[in-house]
């Protein structure tokens, strides 16, 4: 009995271990920073390179004609962040929207790889149902 | 009207606390009319739910906007059919027609069950009544849906959301509710026999067709909800993660562990405490995918609503779940030690078990990246979000290994598998797996997940055509039938496992279309008229970008030509529709030209009317028709799984006779979906036809901008009205009928703005219903065969011995002093 459990608690162990470890490496490259404009533009200089999401609010929308590179800024209590995104907008994309962008920040601004703006008030998604709109691009 | 429906839901909960009070004090007195009248009480409320739902779908059907739910959530111009499914277009109202699914469900479960699971019942009746009595307390406190306005009501609704004002989005929610408020009886049942410490095989008796129907539900409702994802949202993908899709998902991980380990505590009796976790966790994993979506304790960008006070009384809801039912888990462990050991682990058990550590570590791993945000913030107080690429990173390899356990499993024997009996049925399979992996470097595939994947495929389907393939030769054998009534009869005596094959065809095909993802195409350009772009083998040419309206909303189509090796093969339609009232929110219109190859997937997010230009998503996804084909089968296998055996009766006739029918149904079973097409696309005669046309020429509208019917269009010489009516005749001598002209058009059009009236957006997608019309057609058979199967043993029972019920239920009573 006893050495039964001994293999089986080494068995957990090991097996824990091993996804604790990859879990841990994998997240690491895989996580990034979810933060406020106001909260990265406070110490910009500690997030330059870093994986980051920034949540804000979008204004001065501009893009370049006969492309799709946009420029603009986002804002949060009174912090300011200028921002470049190449690709397609979500239908929600506009001034004064609220926004999450992805990628990371250098001193000449936010290089954003990916956007998603929040959905206008009403959208409710059901209790349980299997797929709200996802965050990979454009909804 | 509005108040009525309030005092039915106090009404439901008084009487639900009635019932758990009447069946638990029933249970420990034995006194019978006290666990009826509890039973009575439990009727009662399903009764009560339905007079309050139908209260809520007047109020939406009679527009009476004093009712904030229903102001908020439905408009007088929206069609009758959205109205009433606004019912759960929103939060208060889902919880009701959660309780509502319970209570019927519950009541259905219980009447089933009274006699043959007498000791149970009134345990069953009070864990679901407590589960209403949460909900039900929710919607008085917190979330009612007949709250009104205090001051002046608005004259009309705000309307649902246009997203939501879609055929998939009416049936996915149902769907999914039912799976999830299903799972809730096989936890009752195990909770009742936690309780009562009946906990011999019986109770899995009880549940397992629960569970398998629960299971159905969520497994359509999980595809329907990727189907919309896909049609609707423009992104090019079905699954993105996001943590309320993952809130389906995560109960049935459970749930399909739960499928599988019970076969074990039934054939061995092991896994016994496992059983009961698993049937525990389910249930929990349904409330935390609530609360986890509706509480705003996972951040997302979505409107999600943040409500701490509902996140508060879903905390205190799931610890007492928790800690109530593992507290008897632990006070009964004495009584659920397993009876059996694990003999080897060259055995099906091991194959089990091994399933059912991965399912459950998927379950574990999706719940733990989908709170990772909330988790690293708490811990760190930084907040850390994981995307669907870390996501894909751990479940790519968790997949494909529940993928080879699939095909290893069957293979394996009970107990322990002898190094010859490995040899003999691993051969085929393996060969099959190397056939595939031959060809797919033969054909220089290059992606190697997709590859392991395709070959996995092979192995599965390899492992379950043998499967198959040998038990119709020993029952053929056995029976002197032909092939195909002995493979029918196969599947007729074991259901359960060969339906079991069945869905695992499913998951082949579903890991198909995963593995097609591989070799997806995503681009994204800025075009202007005559300009093109090239994505894989195609070439997609805009040719213009053009406005209508048809007064419910303005449509801006972009009109594209599609070229395969310079050959134009299609056009196509993206569009995007500004709904009035929703101006602010368009909604995008994806074409799609689909085959079993590749879709062609095209979204027009952004255009610009001056310069004529549209920024255009062109998405091909190869093999992704499979997913849905999968889900279809999956469907399939378990519905025949549920079927009662009487259904099958005619294959297992000994006589050669038999032979005929079997062979004669599975020829009209084959020729009946041809004979269908066939009927519908009957030809026209010439007489007909003058009357079609003059019908269609009514119902079409001229391209010239005119906005009228082809028979209406007063510009002279119009260039529109000669190409339109040239097509119309075109398709006429082509012999199609009414549906099928306007089907062209629209495909050629590519939205039905080519229509004078517009069919309704829902409606027209039903033939993709079709199959789910079907299961659901087949699920009440099931139901109502089932209860009639199942009453059968104790009425011959009675027969045979003569006891009356009273009496058996006596020495039961007695019997059960004794110990």
């Amino acid at each position: 009995m006893s050495h039964k459990a001994v293999k089986v608690g080494l068995t957990g162990l090991v097996l824990a271990t091993a996804f604790g470890v990859l879990l841990y490496s994998t997240l690491g490259e895989s996580a990034q920073y979810y933060k406020y404009v106001d909260e990265v533009m406070a110490q910009p200089d500690a997030w330059y390179g870093k994986p980051l999401q920034v949540h804000g609010y979008a204004r001065d929308i501009r893009r370049k004609r006969d492309s799709l590179d946009y420029s603009f800024e986002i804002h949060r209590e009174g912090h300011v962040l200028r921002a470049s995104y190449t690709g397609i907008v979500p239908d929600t994309f506009q001034n004064d929207s609220e926004v999450v962008l992805q990628g990371t920040l250098s001193p000449d601004g936010f290089h954003a790889t990916g956007m998603t703006a929040k959905c206008p008030s009403k959208y409710e998604p059901q209790i349980g149902s299997a797929a709200g709109p996802t965050s990979t691009g454009t909804n | 009207m509005a108040s009525l429906g309030f005092y039915l839901l106090l009404s439901a909960f008084v009487v639900c606390a009635y019932a758990v009070a009447a069946s638990v004090a029933g249970a420990r007195r034995r006194s019978r009319p006290l666990v009826d009248s509890g039973i009575g009480a439990f009727y009662l409320v399903a009764a009560i739910m339905t007079a309050a739902s139908a209260i809520i779908i007047y109020a939406f059907v009679s527009g009476d906007y004093t009712i904030r739910y229903v102001a908020r959530y439905s408009d007088s111009v929206q069609p009758l059919f959205y109205k009433i499914t606004s019912y759960w277009g929103g939060l208060d109202g889902s919880i009701m027609f959660w309780v509502f699914l319970l209570s019927i469900f519950g009541s259905a479960a219980v009447y089933v069950n009274r006699e043959r699971h007498r000791e149970l019942i009134p345990y069953v009746v009070t864990v679901i009544s407590v589960v209403q009595m949460f909900f039900l307390f929710l919607m008085i406190i917190h979330n009612n849906p007949f709250q009104t306005y205090l001051t002046e009501s608005p004259a009309d609704g705000e309307g649902l959301n246009p997203l939501l004002q879609n055929f998939y989005m009416v049936i996915h929610p149902p769907t999914m509710y039912t799976g999830f408020v299903g799972l809730t009886i096989p936890f009752a049942f195990g909770m009742a026999a936690l309780i009562t410490g009946y906990l011999d095989d019986s109770w899995l008796r009880a549940v397992r067709r629960w569970t398998m129907i629960s299971w159905l539900f969520l497994s359509v409702g999980l595809g329907l909800g990727m189907i919309w994802a896909y049609e609707e949202l423009g992104w090019g993908g079905y699954w993105g993660w996001d943590p309320v899709e993952n809130a389906g998902l995560l109960p049935w991980f459970t749930a399909t562990a739960f499928l599988h380990s019970v076969m074990v505590q039934e054939r061995r009796g092991m896994l016994r405490v496992w059983n009961v976790t698993l049937v525990i966790l389910t249930f929990f994993l349904t409330i935390f995918g609530t609360f986890m979506t509706r509480s705003g304790i996972v951040q997302s960008v979505h409107a999600f609503g943040e409500d701490p006070e509902l996140a508060r009384l879903f905390t205190i809801f799931m610890v007492s779940i928790l800690t109530v039912s593992f507290g008897f888990v632990m006070y009964r462990l004495p009584l659920l030690r397993a009876r059996n050991e694990l003999d080897s682990w060259a055995s099906r058990e091991a194959a089990f078990l091994a399933n059912n550590w991965i399912l459950l570590f998927s379950a574990f791993f999706v719940l733990f990246a989908t709170m990772f945000p909330t988790l690293s913030e708490a811990v760190t107080g930084e907040r850390l979000t994981v995307g669907p690429p870390f996501f894909n990173k751990w479940m790519l390899p968790i997949g494909l290994t529940l993928l080879l356990l699939t095909g290893i499993g069957p293979l394996l024997a009970w107990r322990r598998s002898t190094l010859t009996n490995l040899r003999d049925q691993f051969l085929v399979p393996v060969v099959s797996a190397a056939a595939v992996s031959g060809t797919l470097v033969a054909l220089g595939v290059r992606v190697w997940t997709s590859g392991i994947c395709f070959a996995l495929c092979g192995f599965v389907v390899g492992t379950i055509g043998q499967e198959f393939w040998r038990g119709a030769r020993v029952r053929q054998q056995a029976t002197g039938t032909d092939v195909f009534t002995a493979l029918v009869g196969l599947v007729a005596r074991n259901k359960r496992r060969y339906g079991g094959y069945i869905v695992h065809v499913g998951i082949v095909l579903l890991f198909l279309g995963f593995a097609g993802e591989g070799f997806k195409l995503d681009e994204q350009v800025l075009l202007k008229p005559g300009q093109q772009t090239q994505v894989g083998d195609f070439v997609v040419r805009l040719d213009a970008v053009r406005v209508t309206d048809d007064g419910q909303k303005q449509m801006i189509t972009g009109h594209t030509t599609i070229f395969r090796d310079d050959q134009e093969i299609g056009r196509m339609f993206p569009a995007k529709w500004f709904f009035r009232k929703h101006e602010s929110e368009p909604t995008t219109e994806v074409a799609i030209r689909r085959s079993f190859a590749e879709d062609i997937y095209l979204v027009m997010p952004a255009f610009n009317l001056e310069e004529q230009s549209a920024s255009m998503q062109i998405v091909v996804n190869p093999l992704v028709n499979w997913v849905w084909l999968g889900f279809g089968v999956m469907a399939l296998g378990t519905l025949i799984a549920l079927l009662p055996e009487t259904v099958f009766a005619f294959a297992l006739a000994r006589v050669p006779a038999g032979a005929v029918t079997t062979s004669l149904l599975l020829v009209s079973l084959v020729l009946w979906p041809a004979a269908v097409i066939a009927q519908s696309s009957q030809s026209v005669s010439p007489e007909q036809r003058g009357a079609l046309e003059r019908q269609l020429e009514g119902e079409i509208l001229c391209t010239c901008g005119c906005r009228r019917p082809l028979n209406d269009c007063g510009m002279f010489n119009c260039q529109g009205h000669a190409t339109q009516t040239a097509k119309l005749r075109q398709f006429l001598t082509e012999g199609k009928n009414h549906d099928e002209v306007i089907a062209a058009f629209i495909g050629d059009f590519g939205s039905e703005a080519v229509l004078a009236a517009p069919v309704d957006r829902g409606f027209n997608r039903l033939a993709w219903l079709f199959p789910y019309l079907a299961a659901l057609v087949a699920l009440v058979v099931v139901v109502v065969t089932a209860r009639r199967w199942s009453s059968r043993p104790m009425a011959v029972a009675g027969a045979d011995s003569g006891i009356d019920p009273a009496l058996s239920a006596r020495l039961d009573d007695e019997l059960r002093n004794l110990d």
